[in-house]
């Protein structure tokens, strides 16, 4: 167990930590914005939407990443048309494709989770706020949005942790995160088992702090979901009466 | 992207790939299936161990499927494969070969594919077992049913009947995974694409076609989980 | 003070001619019914008469194929639309409307992700832009007056069946609504919390309130209410004062369903 060598791995791995971190976020956030607008055209009962809607969930969660990564990456540069185009310094960089590829990738699954929340909401309380006198959105904006965020938390976090792992195929097309830094590291050291354990550690750590945070925020957005604490006082006050 | 050429390409004739392509898909195919047999055999002792193991077997599987959870399958499969070769390469060194000896990609990507595989297949089934209903096991042990008895005719039909739709996750999941295995030189799929992508230069088509063929994979998977699941739900689902 | 005799207010709810079909069944066969405030008018009948579309009606949860709904006076505005059956086409004026009829369900719908008090104050401060302490003290108010003065801060779940009802009722009270819909309120209840929820209804009554109760419960129509509806197969079969209609009632089918209940 050489530690000064696993440290000095964990240094030089460290660079690629913006990277890695930058591509998941982004993804994540480009990707939530894209499922949105999916997710509603297959709740919108116009058959035409939901179905262009639910084949393009059913593809995009069926095409491997890295397929989807070298389409955009190697695929796209076939084309003259595009290589010709002001679109060529956008497809040309590594990063950029990953970020798409990544960003494609997580809206499917972004959709799902979204729709799932979206439809969680009781028929009877949307019933209760349109009895109230309240606009389509207001009545989104107070109570279908904050029902549904609490019930896709989990399943939103799992897929934030999806992108995380998801960014070390950002190495397989030249780019420098994690993952790339330790390939290189490895054929150079010939020690692949101790640079790929603590390349490992770096994202068990990540996707540990993310998995922390998840549980936090659920906690702190359900207490009508947990059993309500009794304090003394109040227990004596319901047995008076 | 020429229409025509297009189906040349990926055709069967003189130019075309298509035989290529479908070897790999049946590569692919094989690796995923061997990596999830695997995989089920691990998530079985990992559900046993967090169902009804000691504390130390329990924190051993707890410790497996949270890691696993954290760390990409690119990760794995790079410490699976480059790991075993530089044993074997060593190995080789030590009786006088020299350079690198891979360890053989199939094998290493059934490993990977099992190990990954195994964590998932340890909460699906955990999560199955735990949906039972317990009076169903319970009726069982009123029969006077024994242990043995009770799990083999009630405990795991019902278990696995709840399992199914996370197995079959589980197993587009090892589909897509397979692809990864191409860092490995495994001609699958992925691996063909690239090498034909390559040889023509024409990579648009050629991942183009593997997606579809991994889309085709991913769809026949689907329709054969369905079907499964609906026979082994034909006394619970609820009459039109 | 205006000096106002002969002005006539205009009738709480006005329902002309309703027709109402779900999937080629039809529900409500040509119901007219004029409620003046302070009434409180029962509707009775059995599962399938059309006594919950008819509520759900006024405030267009339901909207009729035929028919005209006025509320206050105030006619909605419906048109006829696919296979001529009639749309709601003024979705402000509906909103509005129905920010000022107060609806109590048999599910309670409470918002389960908020408190009790805060179920109470959403409707008048997002919808009605009242200001909100306004909205908190008017809350504990109708709190204490159904007589839940000291779970404000709790979450639905963690009430009672009776205890989430009440609740539900500050929450249409707290609208300051013209007039008060509901829909089989007890149904859903324990036996043994049926007469809190009733015991609130009748105060409301007593009050003055404008109110109008799909209900199963024979005593409450009886005793508390100044008119009694009695629906069957989506026709009015029955209506007038209690103590005429369940002493002397003209139709055979109310007897028989009065005998078959209490």
């Amino acid at each position: 167990m050489d530690l000064n060598f696993l440290f000095e791995t964990l240094v030089n791995l460290l660079p690629g930590l913006p990277l890695t971190l930058e591509l998941a976020a982004g993804a994540v956030v480009l990707g939530a914005m894209l499922g949105l607008p999916i997710a509603l055209m297959r709740i919108s009962g116009m058959r035409l939407l939901a179905s262009v809607a639910w084949l393009y969930v059913q593809i995009i969660r069926s095409v491997p990443l890295l397929v989807m990564l070298f389409l955009i990456y190697y695929g796209l540069g076939q084309f003259e048309a595009i290589r010709m185009s002001f679109l060529w310094a956008f497809f040309r960089e590594p990063h950029w494709c990953a970020l798409l590829a990544l960003t494609i990738n997580t809206s499917a699954y972004a959709s799902e989770i979204i729709r799932g929340g979206l439809q969680s909401v009781p028929r009877g309380e949307l019933e209760a706020a349109r009895a109230c006198g309240m606009s389509r959105f207001l009545m989104f904006h107070r109570i279908v949005l904050p029902v549904a965020i609490r019930q896709a938390l989990p399943a939103y976090g799992n897929e934030v942790i999806a992108m995380v792992k998801g960014t070390s195929l950002a190495s397989l097309v030249t780019l420098m995160d994690v993952t790339g830094i330790a390939a290189s590291i490895a054929s150079e050291t010939y020690r692949p088992v101790e640079v790929f354990v603590v390349a490992g550690s770096i994202y068990f750590g990540i996707n540990f702090i993310l998995t922390r945070i998840v549980t936090m925020a659920e906690y702190r957005l359900t207490p009508h979901l947990r059993s309500r604490p009794i304090s003394p006082i109040q227990s004596v006050k319901e047995t008076a009466i | 992207m020429n229409q025509s050429g297009f189906f040349e390409l990926i055709g069967f004739g003189p130019a075309g790939w298509g035989g290529t392509l479908l070897f790999g898909a049946a590569l692919s195919l094989a690796v995923a299936v061997c990596g999830v047999l695997l995989g089920a055999v691990i998530g079985v002792f990992g559900a046993w161990a967090k169902i009804c193991g000691g504390k130390f077997v329990r924190g051993v599987a707890n410790a497996y499927t949270t890691i696993l959870r954290g760390v990409p399958d690119l990760l794995i499969i790079y410490l699976i494969y480059f790991g075993s070769s530089s044993v074997l390469t060593a190995i080789g060194r030590f009786y006088g070969a020299s350079g690198f000896i891979g360890f053989p990609g199939f094998i290493a990507g059934t490993i990977a594919i099992g190990v990954t595989t195994g964590a998932q297949a340890t909460e699906v089934f955990r999560g199955a077992f735990q949906s039972v209903g317990k009076g169903e096991i319970e009726a069982a042990r009123a029969c006077g049913m024994r242990r043995m008895l009770r799990f083999r005719r009630i405990v795991a039909p019902l278990t696995l009947r709840h399992a199914l739709p996370g197995i079959g996750n589980v197993w587009v999941n090892a589909l897509k995974e397979s692809s990864l295995l191409s860092v490995t030189g495994l001609a699958e799929l992925m691996r063909q694409a690239q090498v034909a992508a390559g040889s023509t230069r024409l990579p648009f088509d050629f991942f183009l076609a593997a997606a579809a063929l991994y889309f085709l994979l991913s769809v026949v998977s689907g329709l054969v989980i369905q079907m499964a699941e609906r026979r082994s739900t034909r006394g619970i689902r609820r009459v039109a | 003070m205006s000096d106002a005799k002969v002005e006539v207010q205009p009738a709480a709810v006005h329902l002309k001619n309703i027709h109402k079909s779900f999937g080629g069944v039809e529900v409500l066969k040509g119901v007219s019914l004029e409620a003046r405030d302070g009434e409180v008018i029962s509707i009775l009948g059995s599962s399938g008469s059309g006594k919950s579309t008819l509520l759900r009606c006024i405030n267009m949860l339901e909207v009729p194929d035929s028919g005209e709904v006025a509320v206050a006076g105030e006619v909605i505005r419906l048109q006829p639309g696919h296979k001529n059956l009639l749309r709601r086409v003024d979705h402000a004026q509906v909103d509005r409307i129905r920010s000022r009829v107060g609806m109590v369900f048999q599910g309670f719908n409470l918002w389960s992700h908020m408190t009790v008090l805060e179920n109470i104050i959403e409707a008048p401060i997002y919808v009605q832009k009242r200001p909100r302490a306004e909205c908190i003290e008017e809350a504990r108010e109708l709190l204490e007056k159904v007589g839940m003065g000291s779970k404000g801060d709790y979450y639905p779940a963690h009430l009672s069946g009776g205890q989430q009802q009440r609740a539900a009722i500050a929450r249409a009270l707290a609208m300051r609504p013209r007039l008060m819909l509901f829909d089989e309120p007890t149904s859903a209840l324990d036996p043994e919390l049926v007469s809190e929820v009733l015991r609130v209804m009748r105060t409301l009554a007593e009050e003055g309130r404008t109110m109008l109760v799909v209900t199963h419960e024979m005593a409450f129509a009886r005793d508390v209410s100044s008119r009694v509806l009695f629906l069957h197969q989506g026709q009015v079969e029955e209506d007038g004062a209690p103590h005429e209609v369940f002493t002397a009632s003209k139709s055979s089918r109310f007897r028989q369903f009065v005998t078959g209940r209490s």
